[in-house]
Formats: structure tokens, C-alpha cells, sequence
């Protein structure tokens, strides 16, 4: 029973992460701005906050550092892709290159392996304790005694459940995305729609890489983020950019992480062939997705998409 | 009173000037029609006048006052609005969204006097707002309604209803009729001549002379970015505006001898060919036809009607799941392009920028697309650089295509030009069937009588060529025979020579009184 | 095609548009060596001269240019055509270590036939690799990037896996496989890194400068790439194209990988394919090089320079070797903005305004 409850807290804690990444690149995704570069932009966060933690001992600075560098991320990203109209997608991998080569360098520079803050971290800033709810039997162990910013990231699901669909602004990413010229038409400011959206991804990611970085981990290595950003992709294209849908694919994924390191204390290594199931489940939906849609097309080739 | 007027508005797009020094007066509650060919400049005029384009110089004045227009926002600000050819509705959203984009309403509370907006929009009051705009218009539409699932005609008073939400009072409608059937331009004229009972001026932009007599009050011709003059409409005639449109007199239909070609044999046979598209709708239901050797077939009916789904069966571009296509006595149905090609069927496709060129492909390398695995041009698998020059250069000659230079791509002709690429490509290739869709859309006049002379030339040579064209005084005067698409299915078929505007148009609209006496089998 | 001002005029814009990213992302370089407390002129000098100027530095530039102008022409095909291939990481990889274990099992076959032989099996695994995405793409036009992208990460799992597992060399102190036989092994030449390997790459390329260049082929690819309406319509096969292209783009990434384990690695550990990996690596060459053979001929020279100047700058001055990897992240980073598209792209634009 404990190690059943011990999954779950853990698919938990993995999944925070994933869903912070998840909801913030579906803004960009709704926007027709797929962001290749959310793994680099929550790498630069774990790295930038750690960094800071580490010479300064405050988080509060810390977490500031995250997110000014993530909005200038952000602003760098939709500079080049929206403003410069450069392919996207390369400028994304070049972001995921950027962080691992910004965090290499100054770590070579350092002369150390790693940014180890974990005298900084309190255990208040690692998991809360919810007290009486925590009591709650088998509930309970599972979601206490997480960090802040995984309980948020649950909740944002909401906030942007609401925000997409309720708000002017979720409504001019979604008519962004789907048709440029009615925005146009209409005086819907493309751009700064555009932008909006991208900075608020990488606002997410930035949290995404402190949960992990300060919270979860209390150190920084250029590898910490394993494939987050890219897991979060596969559940965006999963739920098709519906932060409902596609956040049960971002829980899904964080409880098949779970599995892995949980089952490779019983059944060893091969556990870590549960870390593919996020890359091989996405594969399989987009395959039925395409047969799905050949089936009811008639046409040829890539006409009429 | 002048509810608009432009002085000398001119704008410049690089060396080319698009529209020059053009003054232009639309009085209030009148509907002013301007008239002009295809890239005469209409289009960059209105889009000044609803701020998407900033003239290079010259002034807007509404109402008697300069304005400056930054975007689409401050022209409906002061009144002005645009129904686009082309819709520009956001298809997943329903009709209040589309109606309400850019101004959502969003929730207020009270607390005593202070009211405060929450940044939540309103979508039952949205939907009651606009329910109550529909009905006050008799649109006859319901506002949750999801746009895509809308017909053309319905899109269109969408668009019209987010104008009228927006309280302009001036509304500038750009080619409206294009995409409307016979009933639903009609439709569209009452509800024209309603918004002008309700006070609003009206701009119609179109090039259908007919539609100008019938509606409007006033007339501006423009040509080539100039106004060539102004007419009041009842003092003039559809003939006097197609005069000054072109600049010379119109020889509208080239010189046509008509023959019999019943006795001839069949070359090239369409039995009962049906399609779905992407919804599962049958858009090809049951088409059948045929073309006698040496014959102009003229398959006329309005745009969305299967043309378009139609030719992409005869192309191979698509699949059909049941009939079949016999060329020559082969069974040719659901073949590829390329297996359409080496049985020598050519093909001016509908679109010309999309399928039929390459734009950032040199003007050689397009010469020989589709092409460029024959012998002449291709051996062991590598292409012959030298002689694909000389295919250039010959035809270039022989078509008398203008062009500055040569190796540049296809990507700096005109559309005439870029159209004669296409022709002498497939003309070069000798096909025995020529399969041609709306092979003068965009061009200039000079151009549309080349094509028509050349398309008429390939008939003399004893060749068959199947004409799809939405323009019907095109397939009037080419086609020996006219049949008449409507809603996937051949309707009804006349013959070329005695052929009146009046039949045909009744066929278009899906009128038939009496079973087309010689369908074909 | 050749030979006139407009010609000259756009291979004139493709050089600057190679050259302008590299200058970038070297001054921003400058300024973090500068912060480091070293002369950026003098870095430069001794990255470019240890690696390209002396003998022996260019031979060992050349061994490290084979694969990397075999990784970059693989991408170069599939991206020219459209196709966004990014699954030459995985199909390097994967290739890297078949030939890694077989080159273990079977080294008692003589070189002349093992060598061969695995350099062929490694093709294939490329090939294998790619079928997948190629026929999702080509049957069902399902987004080919996402898959190859995603089946990179699934496909390091395994190896990481086999590697650590059932073809683990128990007496190695990391993770690895056995090493190579001796026969499996490429003779290095002139006393330098280079071994046949580079010859054959040379070989291969050639071939594909025909293919890009002159052929059918290459004129079908630059056409689907730049309009695959038009490429459909004129009867050009696309799905089958789409076949070949992602075969043969696998085909090289998996040649590249075998070359790579028998001329520099001799056994698969997990960091095989280095950091960012030869495949990511590829991509910056093609993008470069856009995406024409010469153009990466000259890019993978290039980066091999970069790559042998790497060791020399962490050995001959206080800067962190990983100030390479930080110059290659920016020449990506800049290359994305592709200049002269741009010029193209507005032609275009206004084109469609007129109308």
C-alpha cells in the first residue's frame, strides 16, 4: 500500500513540472507558435534561479531572476519568430541549445559539476505540510507534503481553462491561431497577441525549472530537466491545446515517470523503458489521428489539409 | 452632402503605382459602385479607406474632415466598415463571437454607485445581443450557430451583421456576388436596399456591369489606378462602362466557328463520377459527360458548385469511389497526374500560383515541370541544363511571354505572363485532351484574347478541350457545347451557338424546368 | 541557371548569410571571453590555427568533418524537400551501436569483409530507423518533426537501456559495450586521425552533389520543398518521394553513425554522439550551409575546426572548452532569422499586395 501511495505522490511531484511547461506552451501552441524551446526555457530557469540562490541565499531574488530571464527569453523567442517572422522552430532548438551551453559554460567556469543550493532550501520551500488535510487517509500522503508550485500548477489548470475561453485575451489567442486575417480584420494587434503568449510560456517554464531546480532537486545540473519540455509538447499535441485535455496527458506522463523510478528499485533498469511511454503515446496518437483523418479524405498527397 | 471624399489618393508599391491620384466622392445614402478590371486598383482604394493600406500621398476626408487611418479600428470609428470578398470569420467560433470579435462585453458587478468590469466575457447576454440585431434585420440566422457549419450566403450576413453591430453607417463591399448563387444575390440586393432605407451609405465593388445597373445610384470606373470618369447610373449603359473599363471598344467574344462534331468519336468519357470531400459530402454526385474529338466542351455554373472537386478527380489529384473516366478507350479513373500526363491529357489548372507554377523556381525549371522526365530533357536520371535552356528560350519566343530576364523566377511575370508559362508548357507537350479551369482568372484583356485564340488554335488542330469556368460569357464564347454544374451534378446542357444567358442562368441556379434532353448517358 | 549578375547576386546573399549568423554569434562570443579575462583575438587564432593552418590539425579537422558533412547532407535532403527529418540524432545512434555490438561478435572476420560490411549494416539501420516517420508521414501526413523528434528520445531510452544491460562490458568501469575488434577497426593514415572512412565520405558526396544539383530528383525535392501543391499537381509522387527522401536521409545518418563508431569510438557509451550529438549537429551544418551540398561541404569543415579547436582552447588558455558549444548554440540561434529568405519573402509579399 505505502509503495502504491508512494507512486502516486510521486507522479505528483513530477508531474508539477510538466504541467507548468504543458499550459504555458499551449498559449503559444493556440497561437500557432509551437515552441520547441520550452525545455530550454525551463532549463534557463532552473539554471538562473539556482545560480542566484546561490550567491545571493534569497529565493525571493532568485525567483525574480527566473522570471525577468524568462520574459527576456520570451521577448527573444517572439522577436525572431514573430517580429523577424525567423523559422520558430530553429529558433526554439537554439534555445534549447543556448541553455545547455550557457549552463556548461559558466559551470566549466566555476570549476564545479553542479549549483548546489540545498543550505538554501528550507523544507517549507521543498513541500509543504497541509496539515489536517494531510491526515485525510490515503488521499492525504499522496498530496501533502508537496512544493508551492506544484499545488499551483493544478490550480492554473483552471485559471487557464477560464482564461482561454472566458477572457478577450484567450479568445485573440485562439482567433490568432485559427485565422490571422480575421484578427487583422478586426483590429486584433497580432504581435502583441503573439508575444503575450509565448512570454507567458516561458513565464510557466521558468517555474517549471525553479520547482525542479530549487524545490525539488535543490541543485543545478544541465540535465535536470530531461526532456520536461518536450514531454509537455507531447501532451499540448495530445489534448490539441485544450488545457483540460491536455493536462490529463501532462498527469498521465508524470505518473508513467513515477513507475519508472519507483519500479526500477523492484524490477531494475528495464523500469527506465517506462520513460518512453509519453514519447511513444504521442506517436500513436497523432498516427490515429492521421488515419483517422486519411480515412475520410479522398485527395491525394498533402492537398487540402 | 459628400459622405466621403479622396483627393488625389495615390499609393505606390515599390516602382509600381497601384493607385494614382484618385478622387473620389460617395455621397451620403447612396450606393456608389466602382468598376474596374482585375488589378485596376479597387482594391487598394478601399483598403485605404478601411485603413488596412496607408496611401503613399493624398488625402481621406469624412464627412468634410482629413482622417488618417493606423488600422481597421479607427475606420469603423469613424463609420466605416468592410465586407471582404474573402470572409474573414473565424470558422470554429460561433456567429456572436465572430459578430462581437475585438468588442467583447464582458461582466460587470455594483457595488453602489461604482461599477467594475471583470475581465470574464458575458456569452448570454453576447448571444441575446446579437440575436436581437439578426431579427431586427430579418438575417433569419440564430446566434450560437458555429460558423463553419454556415452557408456562403449565411457567412456573408455575418460578416454584414458584425458592420452593423459596430453602428457604421458607411459599408464598402468588395466583389459581394462572387461567391453567391443566382437566389442569394438577390437576396443580397434586398438586404442592400434595406441597410440604404436604414440610412447607411453603401460602396460596391465589383466588376459585373449587369449588378451595377441593376443596384447602384452612382458610378466610378477605374482603370489602371485612374479614375477614367463618373457616371450617374441612369444615364448610362452597361455598354458605355465596359467601354471606359478596357479603354477601347470590347470585343468580348473572339471569332468562333461553330461545327458539328456529333458524328465525330468519343474521346474522352465521364461516367457517373462521385466524390466526398472532407465532411463526407457527396460535392461530385453521379457526373457524367463526354467530349467528342476536336470539340470545345464548357462546363459553366457558380464557383462552389464541385468544379473544383470535379477537376481534381479529372487531374488525379483525388479519388473517386465510383464511375469511371475512359480516355481514348483506356479506363483512366483514379489514375496519378503523371499517368494522366503520359497519356497525353494537359491540364491549366484552377490555381495558377498554387498548382500550376512554382513561383521561386526559375522560369525554365517551371517550363518543364511535369515534363522533366522526358527524353528531351532528362537522361540517366539527370537533367540536361543546356537543352532546357533551348525549351526556354523557344517557347518564350514562340508564346511571346515578356519577360525582363530570363533566369529570374516565375515569381516576377504578371499574371498574364505567368498564365502564358503554363499554356505553352502544356501546349508543348501536344496533349490530345486539354482539361482547362478558369484559364483567364486575373489576367489582363490582352492576355484573355491570347488565351482564347490560343485555346481555339489547339481546337483547330483537332484536339478535344474540356473549358471549366465560373465566367460564362467565357465558356459562351468558346464552348460548343455548355453544361451547367450545380450542387456536384450536371443539371442541364445546352448547345454553344444558340445558347441564351437567360437559359443558362436558370440552369446555374438549380432551376430545370424540363429533364435535359440530351444528357449524356 | 549560372554565370549572370542575378546568379552571382544571390550566391553572393547565400555566403553573407552563412557568414553574417558566424560573425554574430563570435562577437557575442568575444564579449563572454572577454569576461573570462582573455583576448578573444588571441582564442580565435589558436582555435583556427592548431585545427586548420597545420598539417596535422587539418588531417584530424578532416576525421571529424566525415561524419558531421554526412549528418548535414541528410538533413540538408529532407529539409530542402520540406520534410523536417529531425530524427538523424536517433538514426545515428541507433546505428552507432549495432555496429558496435556486431563489430564485437564478428570480429573474426577479416577487415576487408567486417569493415565493409558494417559500414553497410549501419546504413541500413539508418534506413530501418527511418521507415517509421517516413510512412506515417507519407500514408497518413502525420507531423513528421513531432514524430522524429519524440522517437529520438524513445530510442535513447532503449540504447540506454542495452547499453547498461544485456551488452554491457562487465569490465569497463562506465557504462559501455565491448569494444570492436581489432579488424573492425579503420587503420588511421598518414599518422594522423584520418582513416578511408573520409574517402568514402567523399565518395558519397560527390554522388549527392549530382543528386542535389543536376538530377530528376533534386529538381523534384527543391520543388516539393518550395511548393508542394505544385509538386503534386504536376505529377511528381510526393508520397513516394517522401519515401525515398526519408530513407536516404536515414540511409546517411546511419553511415555517418557506423563511421563514427569505427574510426573514432570503437564502443557505444552513452555519450556517444557527443553533446549537442552529431545529428543536432548535422542540423546547424545544413542550416549554414543552406542546405546545398558545397555550402555544407564548407559548413562541416567549419564545425570540425570548431570541434578539434575546442580541445586546444581548454589546453592552451584559461577559457572553458564549452565556450564552443556556447558559439554553436548562437550560430543556430542567429541562423534561424535566414536573411536572405527574407529579401525572397518580401518580393513575394508585395507580389501578392498588387494583386
Amino acid at each position: 500500500m505505502d509503495f502504491i501511495i508512494k507512486i502516486f505522490s510521486d507522479s505528483l511531484y513530477f508531474t508539477g513540472p510538466i504541467l507548468l511547461c504543458t499550459l504555458g506552451g499551449l498559449f503559444a501552441y493556440k497561437a500557432n507558435m509551437i515552441n520547441i524551446g520550452l525545455e530550454g526555457m525551463m532549463l534557463f530557469g532552473g539554471f538562473i534561479s539556482a545560480l542566484i540562490l546561490f550567491f545571493t541565499h534569497s529565493w525571493i531574488i532568485a525567483f525574480i531572476a527566473a522570471i525577468l530571464l524568462a520574459i527576456l527569453l520570451g521577448l527573444l523567442f517572439s522577436y525572431f519568430g514573430v517580429t523577424k517572422k525567423a523559422n520558430f522552430i530553429i529558433t526554439g532548438f537554439a534555445i534549447n541549445l543556448l541553455a545547455i551551453a550557457v549552463g556548461k559554460y559558466v559551470l566549466a567556469a566555476l570549476g564545479s559539476i553542479d549549483i548546489n543550493v540545498i543550505s538554501d532550501v528550507t523544507r517549507q520551500m521543498a513541500a509543504i505540510d497541509l496539515g489536517i488535510i494531510g491526515e485525510i487517509p490515503v488521499i492525504g500522503p499522496i498530496i501533502n507534503k508537496q512544493s508551492f508550485l506544484t499545488y499551483f500548477s493544478f490550480i492554473l489548470i483552471f485559471i487557464c481553462q477560464f482564461v482561454l475561453f472566458n477572457t478577450k485575451f484567450g479568445t485573440y489567442v485562439r482567433v490568432v491561431g485559427e485565422s490571422e486575417e480575421a484578427a487583422k480584420s478586426i483590429g486584433i494587434s497580432i504581435n502583441k497577441i503573439k508575444y503575450l503568449a509565448v512570454i507567458i510560456g516561458a513565464l510557466l517554464c521558468a517555474f517549471a525549472g525553479y520547482n525542479v531546480a530549487i524545490n525539488q532537486l535543490a541543485s543545478y545540473t544541465p540535465d535536470i530537466t530531461a526532456g520536461t519540455g518536450f514531454i509537455a509538447i507531447a501532451a499540448i499535441y495530445c489534448g490539441a491545446g485544450n488545457p483540460k485535455n491536455s493536462s490529463l496527458y501532462a498527469i498521465l506522463f508524470g505518473l508513467s515517470r513515477s513507475l519508472a523510478v519507483n519500479l526500477s528499485l523492484r524490477i531494475g533498469t528495464i523500469a527506465g523503458l517506462l520513460e518512453m511511454i509519453p514519447y511513444i503515446m504521442i506517436i500513436i496518437v497523432l498516427t490515429v489521428v492521421g488515419i483517422i483523418r486519411k480515412r475520410k479524405t479522398l485527395y491525394r498527397g498533402f492537398l487540402h489539409e | 452632402m459628400e459622405i466621403i471624399k479622396t483627393i488625389e489618393l495615390t499609393r505606390m508599391f515599390g516602382d509600381f503605382i497601384a493607385n494614382n491620384q484618385i478622387d473620389l466622392t460617395v455621397e451620403e445614402n447612396e450606393i456608389k459602385a466602382i468598376v474596374g478590371e482585375n488589378g485596376a486598383g479597387k482594391s487598394t482604394l478601399m483598403n485605404m479607406l478601411y485603413g488596412l493600406l496607408k496611401p503613399t500621398a493624398g488625402e481621406i476626408y469624412i464627412r468634410g474632415e482629413v482622417v488618417h487611418f493606423d488600422s481597421p479600428n479607427d475606420a469603423i470609428k469613424k463609420g466605416i466598415g468592410m465586407v471582404h470578398q474573402h470572409f474573414k470569420l473565424v470558422p470554429s467560433l460561433t456567429i456572436y463571437e465572430n459578430v462581437i470579435l475585438g468588442i467583447e462585453v464582458e461582466r460587470k458587478i455594483k457595488l453602489g454607485k461604482y461599477s467594475f468590469s471583470l475581465p470574464s466575457i458575458d456569452h448570454k447576454y453576447e448571444a441575446k445581443a446579437i440575436q436581437d440585431l439578426i431579427d431586427r434585420f430579418q438575417f433569419g440566422l440564430k446566434s450560437t450557430d458555429i460558423v463553419k457549419n454556415l452557408s456562403i450566403g449565411a457567412k456573408q450576413k455575418v460578416e454584414i451583421l458584425k458592420m452593423l453591430y459596430r453602428n457604421v453607417d458607411i459599408v464598402i463591399f468588395d466583389e459581394p456576388t462572387a461567391v453567391l448563387t443566382p437566389q442569394e444575390i438577390k437576396a443580397f440586393f434586398v438586404t442592400l436596399k434595406e441597410l440604404k432605407k436604414q440610412g447607411k451609405s453603401i460602396i460596391l465593388i465589383t466588376h459585373k456591369l449587369q449588378e451595377v445597373m441593376e443596384v447602384s445610384d452612382s458610378v466610378t470606373v477605374i482603370k489602371q489606378g485612374k479614375v477614367i470618369g463618373n457616371r450617374v447610373t441612369k444615364e448610362t449603359s452597361d455598354k458605355e462602362l465596359a467601354r471606359m473599363m478596357v479603354g477601347r471598344e470590347v470585343l468580348l467574344n473572339v471569332e468562333k466557328k461553330y461545327q458539328d462534331y456529333s458524328k465525330n468519336e468519343i474521346v474522352y468519357e465521364i461516367k457517373d463520377l462521385t466524390t466526398y470531400n472532407h465532411d463526407g459530402i457527396k460535392v461530385v454526385n453521379g457526373i457524367s459527360f463526354h467530349l467528342r474529338k476536336g470539340e470545345i466542351l464548357g462546363i459553366a455554373g457558380v464557383e462552389g458548385n464541385g468544379q473544383s472537386e470535379l477537376l481534381d478527380l479529372l487531374t488525379g489529384l483525388s479519388q473517386s469511389i465510383s464511375g469511371k473516366i475512359i480516355f481514348n478507350g483506356i479506363d483512366i479513373t483514379n489514375k496519378w497526374p503523371d499517368e494522366m500526363r503520359t497519356q497525353k491529357i494537359g491540364f491549366i489548372p484552377e490555381d495558377r500560383y498554387e498548382q500550376g507554377l512554382c513561383l521561386d523556381m526559375s522560369i525554365a525549371e517551371n517550363m518543364i515541370a511535369g515534363h522533366h522526365g522526358k527524353k528531351e530533357v532528362c537522361k540517366h536520371g539527370l537533367l540536361l541544363t543546356q537543352k532546357i535552356n533551348e525549351k526556354r528560350d523557344r517557347l518564350i519566343k514562340s508564346n511571346d511571354i515578356r519577360v525582363s530576364d530570363c533566369e529570374g523566377n516565375v515569381s516576377s511575370l504578371s499574371g498574364g505572363n505567368a498564365q502564358k508559362i503554363i499554356l505553352a508548357r502544356e501546349f508543348d507537350a501536344n496533349p490530345e485532351l486539354l482539361i482547362a479551369a478558369q484559364p483567364t482568372r486575373g489576367v489582363d484583356i490582352g492576355a484573355i484574347e491570347y488565351i482564347h485564340k490560343s485555346l481555339l488554335n489547339l481546337q483547330a488542330q483537332g484536339k478535344s478541350i474540356l473549358l471549366i469556368s465560373s465566367e460564362l460569357s467565357e465558356i459562351m464564347s468558346l464552348a460548343d457545347r455548355i453544361a451547367v454544374i450545380y450542387k456536384g451534378q450536371i443539371i442541364g446542357e445546352v448547345n454553344g451557338i444558340n445558347a441564351s444567358r437567360e437559359e443558362i442562368g436558370l440552369l446555374m441556379a438549380g432551376i430545370c424546368e424540363r429533364k435535359p434532353e440530351n444528357e449524356v448517358r | 541557371m549560372k554565370y549572370d549578375k542575378q546568379a552571382l547576386k544571390q550566391s553572393g546573399f547565400k555566403i553573407l548569410s552563412m557568414i553574417i549568423p558566424v560573425l554574430i554569434a563570435f562577437a557575442i562570443g568575444a564579449i563572454v571571453i572577454l569576461f573570462a579575462k582573455e583576448n578573444p583575438l588571441k582564442i580565435y587564432f589558436i582555435l583556427f590555427d592548431r585545427s586548420f593552418f597545420r598539417i596535422q590539425g587539418l588531417l584530424k579537422t578532416l576525421h571529424y568533418a566525415g561524419p558531421l558533412i554526412l549528418a548535414g547532407l541528410a538533413i540538408a535532403l529532407s529539409f530542402k524537400a520540406g520534410l523536417f527529418n529531425m530524427g538523424i540524432e536517433g538514426q545515428i545512434i541507433s546505428a552507432g551501436f549495432v555496429v558496435a555490438v556486431l563489430g564485437y561478435l564478428w570480429q573474426s572476420l577479416p577487415s576487408i569483409v567486417l569493415i565493409p560490411l558494417l559500414l553497410i549494416i549501419g546504413t541500413l539501420v539508418g534506413v530501418i530507423v527511418a521507415i517509421l516517420p517516413a510512412i506515417l508521414k507519407a500514408r497518413y501526413n502525420v507531423n513528421e518533426m513531432v514524430v522524429t523528434l519524440l522517437l529520438n528520445y524513445a530510442i535513447i531510452q532503449v540504447l540506454e537501456y542495452l547499453t547498461s544491460n544485456v551488452f554491457r562490458d562487465p569490465s569497463s568501469g562506465y557504462v559501455s559495450t565491448n569494444m570492436i575488434g581489432q579488424s573492425a577497426i579503420m587503420t588511421r593514415l598518414f599518422g594522423s586521425k584520418l582513416t578511408m572512412f573520409f574517402f568514402v565520405v567523399v565518395v558519397v558526396f560527390v554522388i549527392f552533389y549530382y543528386i542535389f544539383n543536376r538530377s530528376k530528383l533534386g529538381y523534384e525535392i527543391t520543388a516539393m520543398g518550395k511548393n508542394r501543391f505544385f509538386a503534386e499537381a504536376t505529377g511528381m509522387r510526393i508520397q513516394r518521394k517522401i519515401m525515398i527522401i526519408m530513407l536516404t536521409s536515414g540511409a546517411l545518418a546511419g553511415l555517418a553513425g557506423a563511421g563514427w563508431m569505427l574510426s573514432e569510438k570503437f564502443s557505444y557509451t552513452l555519450d556517444f554522439s557527443g553533446t549537442p550529438g552529431l545529428g543536432w549537429d548535422g542540423m546547424l551544418i545544413a542550416l549554414l550551409g543552406s542546405h546545398s551540398p558545397i555550402g555544407i561541404l564548407v559548413a562541416g569543415i567549419f564545425y570540425a575546426i570548431l570541434k578539434t579547436g575546442s580541445s586546444n582552447i581548454a589546453i592552451f588558455t584559461n577559457v572553458p572548452a564549452e565556450i564552443i558549444v556556447l558559439l554553436q548554440a548562437l550560430i543556430v540561434l542567429f541562423l534561424s532569422l535566414k536573411m536572405i529568405i527574407k529579401a525572397a519573402s518580401k518580393r513575394a509579399s508585395k507580389r501578392k499586395e498588387k494583386n
